[in-house]
């Protein structure tokens, strides 16, 4: 269980990004965070994994209150986390291997453990052909599901995505969100910004909808429980 | 163990992607070190043969009266517990009498036809080393002074003021200058570093999103400062050898006496560990300095 209260952001330069956030996102939810640009989102989750500090408010993970912590319990929380980005974020100048086997390299598995599950994560995301090629040797789809697997194969309980599919086109798109969709179905709670609206139509959500720093909506497709919030 | 071997493969890689960088960190440590131990060296030198002078600091002490044979083992026993003393000679009448006609050579006839008597007995001082100083001078003389026999007093005062003011300008330049290098080096080579890390921000970045403590980030870069500082060390104690060998040992012994150019040595060992270490520490500090920016999480 994820919980915002009353959370605030403002950037160092002034800037105001979110103003009065209160979410409660439950395990195993799977959760649309849209809006248009400058909404906030990517601001949203980069609270999440503690790639900044709130100016207001808490911020709770399961038990832990993430608002005050140290670097290293930074760290220690964010093997918890796994993260894919519109941009990928992949280390250019090592393998599809070596990108995958990255974050069990950096808890300190063993050799063996880490070619296993790397491996068994590339399958499940149809690479294991390609898995001594460079990023830059993939197309824009397998470079992201590269990403994916390698924010998957720590099993982590909570999956983080901005704009995974803004760099894709449409089929690739389609094939990413199936996959995240098979990544929720066992139990990982997936948390996607996104302002695609036509994955939102066609995978439908429950969505939270920002504008100007503020939740203006809060809808899930098939239940009778919506609270609107207004500004 | 794994996380080790991680360290290390990472290290050799990271050398191996930037060699220019690489050589470029050694390069830097190896002419600064280079140029701080041949300063080191010749001052250590410098220090060494003024110390063999010095040997010959003394304080005289005129006696007005010949002193009886028990009076002189009296004051001889007396001079001798001073702290300042390293040895004390009586000089008699006779034997300040042969000495300063072996001194006037060829013109010795002048003292024809004179007594011993003219010349006064004295009693030769010489300092232990630590108090050859005008300081050192001075305090053993007022000590002398207790004695009221003892009233007149050489010791060659304007040759040991220029003797402190030397070895006190000697060790000003030394460490200003060491100073002045070792920062220099540390500036040049955190930037040279900071090249690498910055060419590599986006690994340190995402290696803090999938949960790396800052150190696991640190580690490979703070480890291969390190080592680029030691071989820049071991280089510069290789250039500064071969400085030695041509410039003082060879160069010198043309002009010195041989027994003077076997007086220069090289460095101590205990020296060449210490810039060992200062080229271990340079390349440690110079790498992070620039992570302490660029690795925040
Ligand atoms: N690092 C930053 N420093 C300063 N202002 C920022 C930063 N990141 C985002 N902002 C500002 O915060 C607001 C929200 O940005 P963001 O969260 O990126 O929105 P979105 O992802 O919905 O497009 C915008 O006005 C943006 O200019
Ligand atoms: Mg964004």
């Amino acid at each position: 269980m994820i919980q915002l209260f009353n959370v605030g952001k403002v950037y160092q330069n002034g800037a105001p990004a979110l103003h009065d956030i209160s979410l409660k996102i439950p395990d195993g939810d799977f959760v649309y965070i849209t809006g248009s640009s400058g909404a906030g989102k990517s601001t949203l989750l980069r609270l999440l994994y503690c790639a900044e500090k709130p100016s207001r408010g808490q911020i709770l993970m399961g038990e832990r209150n993430t608002t005050r912590l140290k670097s290293r319990n930074i760290a220690l929380l964010r093997r918890d986390i796994g993260f894919v980005f519109q941009d990928f974020k992949l280390l250019n100048n090592r393998s599809v291997f070596e990108n995958v086997a990255l974050p069990l390299q950096v808890q300190g598995l063993s050799k063996q453990e880490i070619s296993t599950q790397v491996y068994q994560m590339l399958q499940y995301v149809g690479l294991e052909y390609k898995l001594q090629r460079k990023p830059l040797e993939l197309s824009g789809g397998e470079q992201q599901r590269v990403a994916i697997a390698r924010a998957m194969v720590v099993n982590p309980r909570l999956l983080l995505a901005d704009e995974p599919t803004g760099n894709l086109d449409h089929e690739l798109a389609v094939e990413i969100m199936e996959m995240f969709t098979r990544i929720n179905e066992t139990g990982t709670t997936v948390l996607i910004a996104t302002h695609d609206k036509e994955m939102l139509e066609r995978f439908p959500h429950r969505t939270v909808v920002l504008h100007g720093g503020n939740i203006v909506s809060d809808d899930s497709p098939d239940s009778t429980d919506t609270c609107e919030e207004t500004t | 163990m794994e996380r080790f071997r991680y360290f290390l493969q990472r290290t050799v890689f990271s050398m191996k992607q930037s060699p220019l960088l690489c050589s470029a960190t050694i390069g830097t440590v190896a002419i600064a070190l280079m140029l701080l131990s041949f300063f080191t060296l010749i001052v250590l030198n410098v220090q060494n043969l003024t110390k063999q002078w010095s040997r010959d600091i003394q304080v005289v002490v005129y006696l007005d009266q010949v002193p009886s044979q028990t009076v002189l083992e009296q004051w001889l026993e007396e001079i001798e517990q001073y702290p300042e003393v390293e040895q004390v000679n009586y000089i008699s009448q006779q034997q300040a009498f042969e000495r300063f006609s072996e001194r006037l050579g060829q013109n010795k006839d002048l003292l024809d036809g004179l007594m011993p008597e003219v010349l006064p007995a004295a009693l030769e001082v010489s300092l232990t080393e630590t108090a050859r100083s005008r300081e050192g001078t001075e305090r053993l003389i007022s000590l002398l002074k207790n004695n009221k026999e003892f009233h007149n007093f050489r010791y060659g005062q304007e040759w040991l003021d220029r003797y402190d003011a030397f070895i006190f300008l000697l060790q000003l330049t030394g460490t200003l200058a060491g100073g002045f290098l070792v920062f220099a080096t540390l500036f040049i080579v955190s930037n040279t570093i900071k090249l690498t890390i910055y060419a590599r921000r986006d690994e340190l970045e995402i290696m803090g999103l999938i949960g790396a403590t800052p150190m696991f980030i640190k580690a490979p870069f703070m480890a291969e400062g390190a080592f680029q500082g030691i071989i820049g060390a071991i280089l510069a104690l290789g250039g500064c050898h071969i400085l030695y060998y041509f410039f003082l040992k060879k160069g010198l012994a043309a002009l010195l006496t041989t027994a003077a150019a076997e007086n220069i040595h090289f460095l101590p060992l205990i020296v060449q560990i210490a810039v060992i270490a200062t080229g271990l520490l340079l390349g440690f500090i110079g790498s992070l300095l620039p992570l302490r920016k660029f690795v925040r999480i």
